[in-house]
């Protein structure tokens, strides 16, 4: 059984981690932008665009968060 | 032969119930579930009645487990997280239990469902929610102000740091289903190609099934313990506020 102290083990978790982190804040920002252009403002596609920026800025910012907890 | 490799996620109802417009019929993925959740609790009560100071092989493997999820925890939340352990050893052993047994052929992966997946990623952050108004207040709303922030920032922050707290319950559910998805996938596709391949070339793909097979177990545990390990980072937030931040400048 692996140990969570198991740099190889703790160190696969963190790479597998990082790629799905950077997708659903992408995913999130660009659909809340794209739910509020359709349902709320009709501003299409001005929200969509701004809440795919936001939403790549915060996917760099959890992988950032991942980074600093990086078992050293 | 010509079968969709989505085909074994389809689900069939045994015995349909309907409870107020409600679908709440018997199908495989609940069956599974109740066999997992008897499987554990079968394990459990044996490993833990004989009690021995030296265990015998199947207590020491409860031994084992516990103090893996023991350690998870210690890491991650400190020595407050113990009161966690109940959760948190729950839902460790049942992602593992139900990754692995639909490794077995001819069962079903009741995690290769999102509904699943979404339902405890949703659940967990929900408790970490509640949990940081309860202990926080207000001042809770400050994770989404990293500290050293400069005020003319604020506006910029504050919705990308609501953008990355909304993205957690869904890349922690979308991060196990898709695993548990694909691996099954691959497997199905390459048990397809040595069925229709036949003698002459299919041992081939079937080589590489038995490898894949192999591999999973592997991933299996992997998405188990980063489900587990979230979880945790996710819970300790929510208790120490700014705790383990923004330690590395």
């Amino acid at each position: 059984m692996p140990q969570p102290q198991d740099p190889f083990y703790a160190g696969l978790g963190q790479a597998v981690r990082i790629g799905t982190e950077l997708l659903a804040a992408l995913v999130v920002g660009g659909g809340l932008g794209w739910a509020i252009d359709t349902y709320l403002l009709g501003s299409s596609p001005w929200l969509l665009v701004l809440g795919l920026v936001l939403g790549a800025a915060a996917g760099v910012r959890n992988a950032y968060r991942m980074a600093q907890r990086w078992p050293k | 032969m010509e079968e969709s490799p989505l085909h074994p996620f389809e689900l069939h109802n045994f015995i349909p119930i309907s409870v107020g417009g409600f679908d709440i019929s018997i199908n495989k993925a609940v069956i599974m579930m109740w066999i997992v959740v008897g499987l554990i609790s079968i394990l459990m009560i044996m490993a833990g009645s004989a009690r021995r100071l030296v265990p015998g092989k199947l207590q020491s493997l409860a031994e084992m487990l516990v103090d893996f999820i023991r350690g998870i925890i210690l890491d991650t939340m400190g020595k407050d997280g113990m009161k966690f352990f109940p959760l948190i050893a729950t839902l460790f052993l049942f992602i593992l239990f139900c990754n692995l047994i639909g490794l077995i052929p001819g069962s079903y992966t009741v995690t290769s469902q999102i509904v699943v997946t979404a339902v405890f990623a949703c659940t967990v952050y929900a408790l970490s929610l509640v949990m940081g108004f309860v202990l926080h207040g207000g001042k809770f709303l400050g994770i989404l102000v990293p500290p050293g922030t400069p005020a003319w920032l604020l506006p910029l922050m504050i919705p990308i740091e609501l953008i990355s707290q909304l993205a957690r319950p869904i890349s922690l559910a979308v991060r196990l289903f898709a695993n548990m998805t694909a691996g099954h996938v691959i497997l199905g596709v390459l048990f397809g190609l040595a069925v229709s391949g036949g003698l002459l070339i299919g041992w081939l793909p079937f080589a590489f099934t038995i490898a894949m097979n192999g591999l999973e177990v592997g991933i299996a545990f992997i998405q188990a313990y980063i489900f587990t390990v979230l979880t945790c980072v996710y819970l300790g937030d929510a208790f120490h506020l700014h705790g383990h931040e923004e330690h590395a400048h």
